[in-house]
C-alpha cells in the first residue's frame, strides 16, 4: 500500500513537472520545473530498487544538468521574451502525434500489466562497480572519451573571437 | 655415333654465337678457329654416321624424338592435342649430305681463314658462315618439317647476311634484298604447302606424311596441290626459273660465302627439300612434270647466259643454276638416286671452282676474265685444281661429274626425249662456257701486264682447300658409284599407293637401275660430243685477242644482248613491278575517287540524313515525353515543398515524430 | 489503487513523460525548452531501463548500467548543445528555432 502511493505521488510530481516544463511561458520557471521532475524521477528509481542510480540522477540531473540549464537561460534571458508566446503554431499537430503515439504505447505497455516485482530489491552499487571495471571496463573507458570530447566541443564551441 | 645426330646443327649454332657475342673484333681473332674445330667435330660425326650407313650397322632410316610442345588442333572437325615433337630423321641421302655440307663447310672457312684476313669484320664472317651451315644441318637431320621449314628460313637469313657482307657497298645491299625477297616468294609456296600437309595429314612428322601417302589416303589433287607448294618453295631457294634471278646477284657477297650457298647448303636445301618429301611428288605426276620443265628450262637458260658472260663468278653462277636444273629436272623425271648424287658431286666441284675463282681474284683483285689470262704460269696449284673441277663439271669421263651427269641424262632419256635433246645441249653448253671460263682466265699470255704481273700463288691455307677439294671432285663420283653404292645409299622411294601406279606403273623402282645408263651409242657418244664442245672453247678464246668471238659477238648481236641482259627476266621482274605498282596506283585511285566519294561518303551522308530525321522526330516527341516526366516530377516536388515551410528544424523533426507515432502505433501493435 | 504495482505501471509513466518530452520538442519555440525536452525523453527511457531491471531480472544491474551510460551520453548532449546554443546566441541574437532556416531550400 505504501508502495503505491509512493508511485502514485512521484508519477504526479514528475508529469506534472514535466507537463510545467514544456507549457510554461517563463523559460526560467520551465527550467526550475525541470529540475523538480528530474528529482521525481529520481524518486522513481529509488521506488524501483535502484539506489546508485538513484543518486546518479540527483547528482548528474538535478544538481548538474538542471543547475546548467538554469545558467544558460539566465545568461540569455531577455526581459522581452516574457511576454512571447513560447509555444508555436503545431501545437495541436505535434497534440495528434503525441495521441497517436501514446495509443502504440498503451497497448505495449498493457502487455506487461501481469508481470509484478518478485523479491525484495537490493542495493546494486556494488554489482554496478563489478560490471564497470570488470565485463564493461571498454564501454566504460569510451564514456569517458565521449566526455573529453564534449568537454572540448563545449570548449572550441563557446570561445569568442578576443580569446584567439 | 648415330644416336648423337642431334650435335651436328647444334654444335655449329653454338659455335656461331659464342663467336658473334663471344669473341672481339679482331683482323688477327683466333675465332674463327672456334668455328673450324666445330666443323671438324661435326665432320667427324657425319662421317662415322655415314659410315655406318654405308657399311649398314645402323638400319635407315633411323629416327628419335624428343617431345617438344603440344597444342589443341582439330583436323576435319574432330579436336585432338597434338604432341609436336622435335628430332632427327637420318636416311641415306641425309647421312651423305651431312658429309658434304660439314666438308665443303669446314674448306669454306679453313680457306676464309687466309681469304678474309684483311676484312673489318673478320669473326663476324666466320660466324655467319657458322650459322649458315648450322641452318643446313638442322634441315637435313630434321625429322620434324616444321623444324625443317625453321631451319630452311634461318638459311634465308644467313644467305642475306652473307650477301650482304659488304653492307657500305651499295651493291651488296641491293643483291641482299634481292636475294631476301626472291626467296622469300617462294618459301611462301612452301609455307602454304606445310599448312596443307598438317591440315590433311595432321602431322609434321615426315615419317608420318611418308606413312599417309603410302596407305593412299592422299588424292593426286591434294598430292599436286602440295607438291606445286613445295617445288615453288624449292625453285626460290634452289635458284629455278623464274626466281632464279637473286642467285647471279648473289656474288656481290664474300667468294668463300658465295661458295657456301652454291655448293653445300643454300641451293642445296631446295633440292634436299624435294628429295625429302619426294613421296609427295610421286603421288603427284603433274607437280614431276613440272619440275621436270622447269628444271630443264633453268638448265638451258642459265647455260646461255653463262656462254656470254665475262664476270668470273656470274659465269659460275649462272653454272650453278645451270645445275640445279639438271637436279630438278633429274628429280622431274624420277632420278632420285642421280639429282641427288649430282647434288653430291657439285657441291664438290662447285665449292672448288668458287674457292678457285676466289684465289684468282684474291690474286688480281678483279672479277673480269678479260683482264685475266695466263694465270697458270702464275698460279699453278689454283691452274691445276681449277682444271680438276673443270673436267668434272664438264664431264670427262672418270670424273665424278662424269658419273653423276651421265646418270641424270640417261634417266632422262627414259622418261622424257623432247628434255632429253635439250639437256643433252645443255651439257654440251656447260662444257663449252667453263672451258671458256678456263681458258680465258689461266691459258695463253697475260692480258693485263699489271694484274699479271702482281698475280701470285695464294697461301697453303687456301691452296690446302683447292687440293682436297680437287681430289674429291676427281674421285667421289667413281668411289660413290662403284658397286652400285649410291642406289643402296640413295634408294629411291617407293609408294605403293594406288594413286601413283597409273602414272608410274611402267617405271618402278625396279627399272631404276636400267634407268641410269644410256644406250650404247650415246655413251659413248657423250663424252666425245663434250670433247669437240670443249675443243670448239679452245678455238673460239685461244688468243690474246679471241677475235673469233668477237666477230660471232657482233653477228649474232641481237641474241648476245638478249643473254647479256639474262633474258631480260630482270626487266619483267621490274616490269611486273611496275605494272603491280601501277595496279595498286590505280587501285587507290578508284578508291579514293570512287569507293571513298560514293560508297563511304554517300553511306555517311545517308547515316547523316536518318541521323537528322531521326534528331528531328526525337526533339518532337521523346524528347516532349522526357520533359514532360521531368517537368511532372518538378512540378510535384514543387508541390510537395510547398507542403514544407522554410527548413525549419522542428518542422523535420516532426515528419520524424509522425512517421514514430505510425510505426509505434501500426507496427507494435498489430 | 490498490492493485499491485505491474511494469506496466512504470512503463506508462515512462511513456506518458516521452510524449511530454515530445510535444516539448516539437513546440517549444525557445532551443533551450527543446532542450529540456529531450532531457525529459531521456529519463522516460532510463525510468523503463530501471523498471525492466527491477521487473525482469531482479539479479542482475545491467539495466541500471546502461542507465548510467544514457546519463552519462546526456550529459555530454546537452552541454555541447547549450555550447551550441551560445555559440548561436552570439551571432544571431536570436534563440527561437523558427529564427534557424539556414536549412531552407
Amino acid at each position: 500500500m505504501l508502495d503505491q502511493a509512493v508511485f502514485y505521488s512521484l508519477t504526479i510530481l514528475t508529469l506534472a513537472s514535466a507537463l510545467a516544463v514544456v507549457l510554461h511561458r517563463n523559460t526560467v520557471h520551465s527550467s526550475l520545473f525541470l529540475g523538480l521532475s528530474l528529482a521525481g524521477v529520481a524518486g522513481l528509481y529509488a521506488s524501483l530498487g535502484a539506489d546508485f542510480l538513484f543518486g546518479a540522477q540527483i547528482m548528474v540531473y538535478v544538481s548538474g544538468i538542471a543547475v546548467l540549464v538554469i545558467f544558460v537561460v539566465m545568461l540569455l534571458g531577455r526581459a522581452s521574451d516574457l511576454h512571447l508566446r513560447q509555444v508555436n503554431e503545431r501545437w495541436m499537430a505535434a497534440l495528434l502525434v503525441c495521441f497517436v503515439a501514446a495509443v502504440g504505447l498503451f497497448k505495449v505497455a498493457r502487455l506487461q500489466s501481469n508481470i509484478v516485482a518478485t523479491g525484495a530489491a537490493h542495493p546494486g552499487t556494488h554489482d554496478i562497480g563489478r560490471l564497470f571495471l570488470g565485463e564493461w571496463l571498454l564501454p566504460f573507458e569510451l564514456t569517458s572519451l565521449i566526455l573529453l570530447a564534449a568537454l572540448l566541443g563545449a570548449v572550441f564551441f563557446t570561445r569568442t573571437e578576443n580569446a584567439q | 655415333m648415330i644416336e648423337h645426330a642431334y650435335l651436328i646443327p647444334l654444335i655449329p649454332l653454338a659455335a656461331s654465337l659464342i663467336m658473334l657475342f663471344g669473341a672481339k673484333e679482331d683482323p688477327h681473332s683466333p675465332a674463327p678457329w672456334i668455328g673450324i674445330g666445330a666443323m671438324a667435330i661435326c665432320l667427324g660425326l657425319s662421317l662415322s654416321i655415314l659410315g655406318a650407313v654405308m657399311t649398314g650397322s645402323v638400319s635407315v632410316p633411323y629416327e628419335h624424338n624428343w617431345h617438344w610442345f603440344s597444342f589443341a588442333a582439330s583436323i576435319a572437325g574432330k579436336p585432338f592435342l597434338y604432341d609436336m615433337p622435335i628430332g632427327v630423321l637420318i636416311d641415306g641421302p641425309a647421312a651423305l649430305l651431312l658429309v658434304v655440307v660439314t666438308l665443303v663447310s669446314l674448306m669454306v672457312q679453313i680457306y676464309s681463314i687466309a681469304y678474309m684476313h684483311e676484312d673489318t669484320r673478320y669473326k663476324r664472317f666466320f660466324a655467319f658462315v657458322s650459322f649458315f651451315t648450322a641452318a643446313m644441318l638442322g634441315l637435313v637431320v630434321s625429322s620434324n618439317i616444321l623444324v625443317g621449314f625453321l631451319s630452311w628460313e634461318l638459311m634465308g637469313l644467313s644467305s642475306y647476311l652473307l650477301i650482304g657482307f659488304w653492307f657500305e657497298k651499295d651493291g651488296p645491299t641491293e643483291a641482299q634484298k634481292k636475294a631476301f625477297m626472291t626467296t622469300k616468294l617462294g618459301d611462301s609456296g612452301l609455307y602454304l604447302a606445310l599448312l596443307f600437309i598438317f591440315a590433311k595429314v595432321g602431322s609434321f612428322q615426315i615419317t608420318q606424311i611418308q606413312q599417309f601417302i603410302h596407305q593412299g589416303y592422299m588424292t593426286p589433287a591434294v598430292a599436286t596441290v602440295i607438291a606445286i607448294g613445295i617445288l615453288f618453295g624449292a625453285m626460290g631457294k634452289s635458284a629455278q626459273f623464274p626466281l632464279f634471278i637473286w642467285l647471279p646477284d648473289a656474288m656481290e657477297g664474300p667468294t668463300p660465302g658465295s661458295a657456301l650457298i652454291h655448293a653445300a647448303t643454300m641451293v642445296a636445301a631446295g633440292i634436299f627439300v624435294v628429295a625429302r618429301l619426294y613421296f609427295v611428288f610421286l603421288a603427284a605426276p603433274d607437280a614431276m612434270l613440272a619440275a621436270a620443265w622447269i628444271g630443264c628450262a633453268t638448265a638451258f637458260l642459265a647455260a646461255a647466259m653463262a656462254l656470254v658472260s665475262y664476270d668470273i663468278k656470274r659465269v659460275l653462277a649462272f653454272s650453278t643454276v645451270s645445275q640445279l636444273g639438271f637436279m630438278m629436272c633429274a628429280l622431274g623425271v624420277g632420278g632420285y638416286t642421280a639429282a641427288l648424287f649430282h647434288l653430291t658431286t657439285h657441291a664438290f666441284f662447285k665449292a672448288l671452282l668458287f674457292l678457285g675463282a676466289g684465289s684468282v681474284i684474291h690474286s688480281v683483285h678483279t672479277n673480269d676474265m678479260r683482264q685475266m689470262g695466263g694465270l697458270s704460269k702464275k698460279m699453278p696449284v689454283t691452274f691445276l685444281t681449277m682444271g680438276a673441277a673443270i673436267l668434272a663439271i664438264a664431264g670427262i669421263p672418270g670424273t665424278s661429274g662424269y658419273f653423276s651427269k651421265d646418270m641424270i641424262l640417261a634417266n632422262i632419256y627414259h622418261a622424257n626425249r623432247p628434255i632429253f635433246w635439250i639437256m643433252l645441249l645443255t651439257a654440251l653448253m656447260t662444257a663449252f662456257y667453263m672451258s671458256r671460263l678456263f681458258i680465258l682466265t689461266f691459258w695463253g699470255d697475260d692480258r693485263d701486264h699489271e694484274k699479271y704481273h702482281h698475280a701470285h700463288e695464294s697461301p697453303f691455307l687456301i691452296t690446302g682447300p683447292l687440293v682436297l677439294l680437287a681430289f674429291l671432285a676427281l674421285v667421289s663420283g667413281y668411289m660413290l658409284n662403284r658397286n652400285e653404292l649410291v642406289y643402296r645409299l640413295l634408294e629411291k622411294p617407293t609408294i605403293t599407293a594406288t594413286a601413283s601406279t597409273e602414272a608410274h606403273g611402267e617405271e618402278g623402282g625396279s627399272a631404276e637401275h636400267h634407268e641410269g645408263h644410256l644406250p650404247h651409242g650415246l655413251h659413248l657418244a657423250l663424252p666425245l660430243l663434250v670433247l669437240g664442245s670443249i675443243g670448239l672453247a679452245f678455238a673460239l678464246y685461244k688468243g690474246p685477242k679471241y677475235a673469233v668471238a668477237d666477230r660471232l659477238k657482233t653477228k649474232f648481236a641481237p641474241i648476245f644482248r638478249v643473254l647479256d641482259r639474262r633474258w631480260y627476266l630482270d626487266d619483267a621482274f621490274d616490269a611486273l613491278v611496275v605494272l603491280c605498282d601501277q595496279v595498286a596506283t590505280l587501285a587507290y585511285w578508284i578508291d579514293t575517287h570512287i569507293v571513298d566519294r560514293v560508297f563511304v561518303d554517300g553511306w555517311g551522308l545517308l547515316m547523316r540524313i536518318v541521323a537528322e530525321i531521326s534528331n528531328l522526330l526525337d526533339a518532337l516527341f521523346v524528347d516532349r515525353t522526357v520533359d514532360g516526366f521531368g517537368g511532372l516530377s518538378l512540378d510535384l516536388g514543387v508541390g510537395l515543398r510547398g507542403l514544407v515551410k522554410d527548413g525549419q528544424v522542428q518542422e523535420y523533426l516532426m515528419y520524424v515524430a509522425i512517421a514514430f507515432s505510425l510505426a509505434a502505433t501500426l507496427i507494435l501493435t498489430r | 489503487m490498490n492493485a499491485p504495482l505491474t511494469l506496466a505501471h512504470y512503463m506508462t509513466v515512462a511513456g506518458l513523460l516521452f510524449l511530454i518530452g515530445i510535444f516539448g520538442a516539437l513546440t517549444r519555440r525557445n532551443i533551450i525548452g527543446i532542450l529540456m525536452s529531450i532531457e525529459l525523453m531521456f529519463n522516460a527511457a532510463n525510468i523503463n531501463l530501471a523498471a525492466f531491471d527491477r521487473f525482469l531480472h531482479p539479479d542482475g544491474v545491467t539495466g541500471q548500467a546502461l542507465a548510467l551510460f544514457v546519463m552519462t551520453v546526456a550529459a555530454a548532449e546537452i552541454v555541447v548543445g547549450l555550447a551550441l546554443l551560445l555559440a548561436i546566441y552570439r551571432g544571431t541574437d536570436t534563440v527561437y528555432a523558427e529564427d534557424f532556416n539556414l536549412l531552407k531550400g
